[in-house]
């Protein structure tokens, strides 16, 4: 089709959509509702996926997260130190980006109230990554706060109410009760309680636990490494074999800990949701047919005309179709638009993400998909009538 | 490129005839034209049809209705085929052009006036004029409205460009019509009934406003009618009845 051709042909569109513009809105609102409803409830779905995914990556870590650890066969405490070598090794043997010693243990830290023990965690820098663990207050520890004199501490909301909700910017001191040595810790950050009714909690990094010099109390550090999930199987094994061979009188557990170890836990709810939303869809789809046929059927006698003006049956069709295509085109636009307006509603973020650290976006796909499904809604709602278009008979259609 | 779509070039005294003037535009030989009735049975429509149709003629058909008037219009226009015998367009054989190609050819060639002026509704008047020309490339198509405008003003609707029909007398739509068949500088203008809706004297406006528009660009005009003085404007005359056409006496 030459330029001026495609060029008539769009005119031609536009023209009956400015004629017939009332008709054409009426059809049209029904296939805008359908696509704001079919990308919001993408959307919204995508984004609780998001949501799920960040709690589950907050409670066992990002796909793919190795945990590995090793027990005495016959019960005796682990050599906590020699297996923290081993750990080390492993990391550096296997180029790991991402890894994190995690050792949960009991800290006294002194409150205004007297000494609590505190379930504290002892991990690395990339802890902080890999459980996307998002502060109210304060950042993440740094490698230079492995340097600190005072160790730097991360305590939860509840540890932070706990001291009174000192200002972090004044650099707040909590005591740790370290036997006759105790030493002073500066809260560098606060994060948020991971369900109403938290304890008290904290993180310390892990050399300034060692400096801290309290005694072992058996319990065995666990190593865990962000991996490719492409490379975890064979590197599980790899770890087992080594960590077998280093230490004979040890079990050793590696494992994948995330949630998707076990497949995709969502793949149900994107088929529920998934299907709704092509019902959605049909719906409008259906809708916008019958219209589209009752109108063509209207436009018998200028489709004769207009073929008697010469208009090849091509261009009936594809005027007919390109009709119906930038018109749900347009009002695809229009249903996306709603639907982000609804979906970025702060009552509806709260439902859909609550308790997340990070706001999922706007999901770009769910956008792409309405304005996808309009067009292809537009393409098959014209496609029968534009072959009934192409079926007019001319001479019939101008005594029509 | 002929005629009106180039510049309009009804304009009066434009020059010279164009090249086809005179040149044998359409050629009928034998044709009939038949179809199945439900029944089984078969109708002829037209019977043996002879005719030769030249640049400029101003051709009439007067027949009774049912005689087979419009389906003969439908054969010249292209917009049907004929069942059996020879039927040329400007020398080439209509049969060997596929359906676009007819079409395109059609677009190009032939204007079409209908009794019942068949204005596209909820479209102005320059609207309607430019509908043709969105068939048509180049210049023709991308200075449309112009074209249209000039038009409209030659067959005097120059004030009533952006009227829709509705808005216009039985006279004026017919006139936009008129304009509409002529816009793209047709060699052939198919004129079904064009006063069969209009009283007598606007009538008689029309069709002097139609032969001089058409004499001016140098098209064949053939006018299907009932009326008499309508068919006396034309210079040759066939009588069409039961399917067989006949000459009628020659204009003087």
């Amino acid at each position: 089709m030459s330029l001026s051709g495609m060029a008539a042909a769009l005119v031609e569109a536009w023209t009956e959509l400015r004629i017939h513009r009332a008709r054409i809105l009426l059809a049209l609102v029904g296939v805008a509702l359908s696509v704001a409803a079919l990308t919001a409830v993408v959307a919204l779905a995508d984004m609780a996926r998001a949501a799920m995914a960040q709690g589950s990556e907050a409670q066992s870590g990002r796909p793919a997260t190795v945990s590995v650890s090793a027990y005495p066969n016959d019960g005796s405490p682990a050599d906590t130190a020699a297996l923290r070598e081993a750990y080390d090794a492993t990391v550096e043997r296997y180029s790991v980006k991402h890894a994190s010693l995690f050792f949960p243990t009991v800290i006294p830290f002194q409150f205004p109230d007297g000494v609590v023990q505190i379930q504290t965690s002892v991990v690395d820098v990339d802890y902080g990554t890999m459980r996307r663990v998002k502060l109210d207050s304060g950042t993440w520890f740094t490698e230079a706060d492995a340097e600190r004199f005072a160790p730097a501490v991360i305590v939860n909301e509840a540890f932070h109410a706990r001291l009174g909700y000192p200002d972090l910017d004044a650099d707040p001191v909590v005591e740790i009760r370290n036997g006759s040595h105790p030493v002073d810790a500066v809260v560098t950050g606060v994060r948020p309680n991971l369900y109403p009714e938290e304890s008290a909690s904290a993180y310390l990094l892990t050399g300034a636990y060692d400096r801290l010099g309290t005694a072992d109390n058996g319990s065995v550090p666990m190593l865990e490494l962000w991996v490719p999930e492409d490379t975890a199987e064979a590197l599980q094994h790899a770890i087992t074999a080594d960590l077998a061979a280093q230490f004979p009188g040890m079990q050793p557990n590696v494992y994948r800990s995330d949630y998707a170890a076990w497949g995709d836990p969502y793949a149900v709810m994107t088929l529920v949701v998934g299907g709704i939303a092509g019902m959605v869809m049909l719906l409008g789809a259906v809708g916008l047919l019958n219209i589209s046929m009752v109108t063509v059927k209207h436009r018998v006698r200028e489709i004769g005309i207009r073929r008697s003006f010469g208009a090849t049956s091509g261009r009936i069709f594809f005027g007919v179709m390109l009709e119906s295509v930038v018109a749900t085109f347009a009002a695809g636009v229009l249903g996306v638009m709603a639907a982000v307006a609804v979906v970025k509603l702060p009552v509806v973020q709260q439902q859909v993400a609550f308790g997340v650290t990070e706001l999922p976006p706007f999901p770009v796909e769910a956008a792409l998909l309405g304005l996808g499904a309009a067009t292809a809604v537009g393409a098959l709602a014209g496609l029968i009538p534009a072959l009934v278009a192409v079926r007019v008979k001319v001479i019939d259609a101008i005594r029509y | 490129m002929t005629g009106l779509a180039s510049e309009v070039s009804v304009q009066p005294g434009a020059g010279a005839e164009p090249e086809y003037v005179r040149r044998s535009l359409i050629s009928l030989e034998q044709v009939t034209r038949s179809v199945m009735l439900p029944d089984g049975k078969n109708l002829t429509i037209l019977d043996g049809v002879d005719l030769q149709i030249h640049g400029g003629d101003h051709v009439s058909v007067v027949g009774r209705s049912g005689s087979g008037k419009s389906t003969l219009l439908n054969i010249l226009g292209m917009l049907d085929l004929p069942t059996s015998g020879q039927m040329e367009f400007d020398g080439i054989p209509v049969e060997s052009m596929n359906p676009n190609a007819r079409a395109v050819r059609r677009g190009s060639a032939v204007g079409f006036i209908f009794q019942q002026f068949n204005l596209l509704p909820e479209r102005t008047a320059v609207e309607n004029v430019m509908t043709p020309l969105l068939y048509a490339r180049g210049r023709s198509f991308w200075q449309r409205e112009r074209i249209a405008a000039q038009m409209l003003d030659r067959v005097g609707l120059g004030s009533r460009l952006h009227e829709k029909p509705q808005k216009l007398s039985g006279g004026e739509q017919q006139r936009v019509a008129i304009a509409r068949a002529l816009v793209r500088g047709p060699q052939l203008i198919l004129a079904d009934e064009p006063t069969g809706a209009l009283d007598i004297g606007t009538g008689q406006a029309v069709m002097a406003l139609l032969q001089e528009v058409v004499a001016e660009s140098g098209a064949a005009l053939v006018t299907i009618t009932h009326d008499p003085n309508v068919a006396a404007l034309a210079d040759r005359h066939f009588l069409l009845d039961a399917g067989r056409l006949s000459a009628g006496e020659e204009a003087a």
